[in-house]
């Protein structure tokens, strides 16, 4: 299997940017969705997109770039499946906003469910 | 910007829509509650009106203050606000959407918070932001 180029850097804000780069399209966002359900190979990935089978082999390589998905190949056939990973590194990242939200609206709640109840 | 994510954070509270409007759209008030639990919110101004601007400075437990800043977008009272968002002196704008919705136990309260910026973009364009976020990710794990 094809490992990562080597202009390719593995520090960790080089792989992020790589996850972000590969969720930053509406095509491989779908082809992450369908391979949530169930891995598939490359023709029956690129069966409900009207594009040609290299260009959607060519998200797929974007996506195994980022190291979402992995190929295995049986014969002719090249099966992909997610490697969900990477999305970890996303969450973690979200994590202070999400933080910040969830503990402001503890703050809102707790000033005005006080006021309802005096 | 292509590369952005986008944050969803539901919660209920029990109170009325109204009463949760009025709360996030009052100066006063906002200085009372806004902002995680260790943060103080030293200054806030409100010109609610599309197109109107608004600060909130947080205030953190070393001193700094971090101002979030930007303009209305859209106004629905009691049901939704729109308005940019940026913090700490960011050049690009993120946006935030909240919703209040009457729920059977008072008020479901949504928070969309769109187009934040990717590692990558922050590199090109906001690197003094990165210490802002570090700031907070600090405070918020103290």
């Amino acid at each position: 299997m094809a490992r990562t180029k080597s202009n390719e850097s593995d520090d960790p804000e080089s792989q992020l940017d790589r996850v972000f780069h590969a969720l930053a399209d509406r095509t491989r966002r779908k082809l992450l969705a369908h391979l949530m359900l169930r891995p598939g190979t490359v023709s029956e990935l690129a069966a409900p997109f009207e594009m040609s089978l290299p260009a959607v082999s060519k998200h797929i390589k974007v996506l195994e770039s980022a190291g979402l998905v992995t190929r295995t190949v049986d014969g002719r056939l090249h099966r992909c499946s997610l490697h969900a990973g990477p999305l970890q590194h996303v969450a973690a990242w979200l994590d202070p906003y999400r933080v910040f939200w969830t503990d402001t609206l503890d703050a809102l709640a707790q000033f005005v469910e006080e006021e309802e109840g005096s | 910007m292509s590369e952005s994510i986008t944050l969803n954070v539901q919660r209920t509270i029990r109170a009325r829509p109204e009463r949760l409007f009025e709360a996030w759209t009052t100066p006063q008030q906002l200085r009372k509650w806004w902002g995680p639990a260790h943060v103080e919110c030293s200054d806030a101004a409100i010109d609610l009106r599309v197109g109107g601007h608004y600060h909130l400075d947080n205030r953190l437990p070393d001193g700094t203050v971090l101002r979030i800043e930007g303009e209305f977008e859209r106004i629905e009272p009691p049901s939704e606000l729109v308005y940019s968002w940026r913090l700490g002196g960011a050049t690009t704008a993120e946006r935030v959407t909240v919703r209040f919705e009457p729920c059977p136990q008072g008020t479901e309260v949504s928070i969309i918070h769109e187009r934040i910026a990717s590692p990558a973009a922050r590199d090109e364009h906001e690197k003094g932001w990165v210490g802002c976020l570090d700031g907070l990710v600090t405070l918020l794990a103290a």
